[in-house]
């Protein structure tokens, strides 16, 4: 009878998702939202009634490390399997069937444990994974960077961690209020680009004649070591931080620790519960373990939070987080990060005086979220990496350029680019270019666009 | 509260192009009632294109709006749907015309006309076409070509769909939808050119497919099927049949699963059934003196009408012994399967209430004991079988009720009890005065308007007409729109003054 699959617009993709808790929420939430078709499995039936009435998937209720199950929620014509349950065995497992039993499928799987960090990349050549996430590790990577620039409120990595966007608030009686971006060349003697600037509710990509003002929120992407070349020129010097204090013994502040202990910073740890304190000083014998409750107020001026350089509330609790960050800013003005895992209310925490802010959630559903649009369209170009700034309305992606790509040889001037794109920056094997007219693409370049617009898939789609 | 009010402006919308099929009809045929049925396409679309000119920023929609939606918007459907009949004089009375048509878009197919052959073709289609767009649904549809953003629109098709958890196909509610309508239209195709091949002529082949295909039942003939010929009776039979069975069943067959669509649990019991019933009856209607064949059809003519509730006749079973006529009656409240488009209290919400009453009877030998209540090889959830229940106590004070209203009427029990069970279950043709050969015409507009009420409670199951009933969904409605405008004037004052 009737062979024909539905099929939807070109590039949407047939995606299992196995797991359906923070992680796999926020991606069916992103997923759905660039036009892919779902299904999503849990053992939980509960779950699986409220995410089907929330987003248009299909819900499978049972345990995704099972065949048939797996068969159920349409293995055969999937083209990624993403597994995020609670669970790493099972996620591995989920994604080993997968692989066998499925159609050329591209396998993601999240893996937590930091027994198996090491291993990530033998285990996934060996599987034949696409993608081993962990977001923990993600997550005290990005501490980590903004450890390192701590005037930056958010810190991007692009082009192999050669480029970095960094955001941050113009300050009061700045050189920079009151200046019109073409006439910046004067302050910085090197390359940068301002891609965004978000005053009040609007976010916009300035071009020469747009006039800053004190209170902007400002996005600079400039090569990695001159980051702090760019806060210096402006006036805002931070001192370099050489200690930080980290509340929360979890798996994030282990990772946070050790990459803090390997450039040789002082790292102390408040933990509540001895037996982890325990096991944390055996994994780090660097750093300082402390047995105490971290959202104790006495217990924090004890361990020195008025003379920290930088703290970290990395606890598994948001809410303890977001007051502790929000007291150790009024005791000593300090560089803060807060890590939020669950709760939502994005716009008031954004209000909140916390300094920096991570979501380990949103930042491992825009790395599937690139290799997914870069599965979806095999052009020749791919997406290399993916961030959503100011809450959905400016992506920042970076795109590997094909040889057969239409932008190859022509001065930037001459192309037809779609409105409110910014081309910000070419990596030529490691050599940061920031663009003029005049120059042009090449082959095997990657190349970072900023744009208002979503969903760009391909280098082509800039193109009008 | 906008979006409903969208959502009902589409539903127009799509009803105005649904009429351009009996005005066709009437430029074929050269009718001038044609013209009637251009002016409320014209009303419609006028009405549709002021409620969908400007759409909502945002579609909020919940279970509530689901809800009230799909009643609001069946009832909407009914009342334009009628007004045809009312203004080419066919049907002059509103109540009548309206009657006619829920029982139309209900695929109840109980008529209030005492002679149908003077009808024009183009209403005759009409009447024909609204079982086929009630049989799946006219939510379905709109999700099917309308490409609605943001969340999840399964509470239209879960208040529109038939069964006591309505899933879907494939990931997109969309896809979903026109998967079904092109299984739909296939069958329905299907059967109107065998009806041809059988010697039919093909008008009366196409109104009889969309009949069957909603499990409608409105006839063209006043003896309905009695005096086509066997051939004819078989090939309707056994379409009525498979218009009976869950659309997944039919949706792994598509897709070459065979074994997994046999496995399918309801569809085994509803063929159960059927036999079951069928050798019954022909058992007990063989004294009669017919051919063996003849009987054999018959019984099974019979039993599809009635358990698939379409409610086409090829016999006056009103004849029949007492025993065919109470197993009649009983299979009207077994219905059909879930997901199918036939009405009844569906046979997976049968078989589940069975199986709970038996694991519950197995408690008192065993207090202890931790029991499951198992359909289609999977555990049925708690809140699926409390749904049951629910839905068991809503329809039986539905019928209750009902009964009670209708006899006011002052008619024989078994006419009143037929009539409200063959309304709310949506067969049509029921026992007595309201037999096969019979009509609905001699009610009063009390009792018209209550089995009005009970085709549509039937036929959207119950919940959403019954919600329209409950006062605190309209305090509530009211109670926030107010808010909403005060504190909406409150602000535009505080920038006035500032």
């Amino acid at each position: 009878m009737m062979k024909t699959i539905v099929k939807n617009k070109p590039g949407s993709l047939q995606i299992i998702v196995v797991g359906c808790g923070k992680v796999g929420h926020t991606l069916v939430e992103q997923l759905t939202r660039e036009g892919h078709d779902l299904t999503v499995v849990d053992t939980q039936a509960q779950v699986i009634s409220e995410i089907t009435d929330e987003f248009d998937v299909l819900g499978i209720q049972g345990n995704g490390g099972s065949l048939r199950v797996l068969e159920e929620a349409g293995l055969q014509k999937a083209d990624v399997m993403i597994a995020v349950t609670g669970s790493d065995e099972l996620n591995l497992l989920c994604c080993t069937l997968s692989r066998k039993a499925g159609n050329d499928i591209a396998a993601i799987a999240r893996v937590r444990n930091p027994d198996y960090s090491e291993e990530l990349p033998y285990l996934r050549r060996q599987l034949g994974l696409a993608m081993i996430v962990n977001p923990e590790m993600e997550a005290a990577k990005e501490i980590a960077r903004l450890i390192s620039r701590p005037q930056a409120l958010t810190v991007n990595a692009f082009a192999k961690g050669h480029a970095e966007l960094v955001r941050f608030r113009i300050p009061k009686d700045n050189i920079l209020g009151g200046k019109r971006i073409m006439d910046l060349e004067s302050i910085f003697g090197f390359g940068y680009l301002i891609c965004t600037v978000e005053r009040g509710d609007d976010v916009v990509i300035p071009r020469g004649p747009f006039v800053l003002q004190e209170g902007d929120e400002i996005t600079v992407l400039s090569k990695a070591r001159d980051v702090h070349r760019v806060f210096e020129s402006i006036g805002m010097r931070g001192s370099t931080v050489r200690s930080c204090m980290v509340v929360g013994g979890g798996r994030a502040s282990y990772y946070l620790a050790r990459l803090l202990l390997d450039q040789h910073m002082d790292v102390k740890i408040i933990e509540k519960n001895r037996e982890r304190c325990r096991e944390l000083t055996a994994l780090l014998p660097r750093a300082l373990v402390v047995c105490g409750d971290g959202s104790n107020e006495a217990m924090l001026l004890e361990e020195g939070i008025e003379t920290a350089e930088s703290f970290a509330a990395l606890t598994g609790i948001d809410e303890e987080n977001i007051l502790m960050s929000l007291y150790a800013r009024r005791v000593s003005g300090l560089k803060t990060i807060t890590k939020i895992n669950r709760i939502t209310f994005n716009d008031v925490i954004d209000e909140l005086d916390l300094g920096s802010v991570v979501y380990p959630k949103y930042i491992i559903a825009e790395e599937i979220i690139a290799y997914v649009r870069a599965r979806a369209n095999s052009v020749g170009s791919n997406v290399e990496t993916l961030y959503h700034m100011f809450d959905n309305r400016v992506e920042a992606i970076e795109f590997h350029v094909g040889k057969t790509a239409p932008v190859i040889g022509i001065p930037l001037m001459q192309l037809q680019l779609k409105e409110n794109l910014l081309i910000a920056c070419i990596n030529r094997g490691g050599k940061i270019i920031f663009p003029r007219g005049q120059d042009v693409i090449e082959p095997d370049d990657t190349v970072i666009v900023v744009t208002t617009q979503s969903g760009f898939s391909d280098i082509r789609d800039i193109l009008r | 509260m906008k979006s409903v009010l969208y959502i009902l402006g589409w539903i127009l919308n799509i009803e105005a192009l649904f009429m351009l099929l009996p005005i066709g009809t009437a430029v074929i045929y050269r009718e001038h009632e044609g013209i009637w049925f251009a002016l409320v396409m014209a009303i419609l679309a006028a009405l549709g294109f002021l409620l969908t000119w400007r759409k909502p920023k945002q579609m909020r929609f919940y279970m509530r709006e689901g809800f009230v939606c799909t009643a609001l918007g069946w009832i909407a459907l009914s009342f334009f749907g009628c007004l045809p009949f009312v203004w080419t004089g066919e049907i002059p009375r509103l109540i009548d015309a309206l009657f006619e048509t829920v029982s139309g878009f209900t695929t109840t197919g109980a008529s209030i006309l005492p002679k149908v052959e003077f009808m024009s073709h183009c209403s005759m289609l009409w009447r024909c076409f609204t079982h086929w767009i009630g049989g799946m649904g006219v939510l379905v549809f709109l999700l099917a070509v309308l490409p609605m953003v943001g969340g999840s629109n399964m509470q239209l098709m879960r208040a529109e769909s038939p069964g006591p958890s309505v899933g879907k196909l494939v990931p997109k509610v969309r896809a979903t939808a026109l998967m079904l309508y092109r299984l739909y239209i296939v069958l329905t195709v299907a059967e109107a050119v065998l009806l041809i091949l059988a010697g039919m002529i093909p008008f009366e082949a196409i109104c009889t497919a969309m009949g069957t295909a909603g499990t409608g039942g409105f006839g063209f003939r006043n003896d309905s099927f009695m005096s086509f010929s066997p051939a004819i009776q078989w090939i309707v039979a056994v379409f009525m049949m498979l218009f009976g069975v869950n659309f997944n069943v039919y949706y792994l067959i598509s897709l070459g699963k065979l074994r997994d669509a046999s496995r399918c649990e309801e569809m085994r019991w509803y063929v159960g059934i059927i036999a079951a019933a069928t050798a019954l009856i022909t058992f007990n209607i063989a004294q009669t003196g017919m051919r063996l064949a003849d009987t054999v059809r018959h019984a099974y003519f019979q039993v599809c009408t009635v358990m698939t509730t379409t409610g086409f006749s090829s016999a006056d079973f009103d004849l029949w012994p007492g025993f065919s006529k109470a197993l009649l009656v009983m299979l009207m409240y077994v219905g059909a399967c879930a997901g199918s488009t036939g009405g009844g209290l569906k046979i997976s919400r049968i078989v589940i209430a069975v199986k709970a009453l038996l694991s519950y009877l197995g408690g008192f030998l065993h207090p202890h004991a931790v029991r499951r209540v198992r359909f289609e090889d999977k555990d049925v959830e708690a809140s699926t079988l409390f749904g049951i229940y629910i839905y068991f106590i809503g329809a039986f004070v539905i019928v209750v009720l009902s009964i009670l209203l209708v006899s006011l009427d002052g008619k024989d029990l078994v006419t009143t009890f037929t009539a409200v069970t063959a309304t709310f279950n949506n067969i049509g043709p029921g026992l007595a005065q309201v037999g096969p050969t019979a009509h609905y015409a001699h009610f009063s507009t009390l009792s018209k308007l209550v089995m009005i009420f009970d085709m549509l409670a039937g036929r959207l199951e119950i919940f959403p007409m019954l919600l329209l009933f409950y006062p605190p969904l309209w305090k509530e409605t009211v109670g926030d729109n107010l808010r909403r405008l005060r504190r909406r004037r409150r602000s535009r004052n505080a920038d006035s003054v500032a």
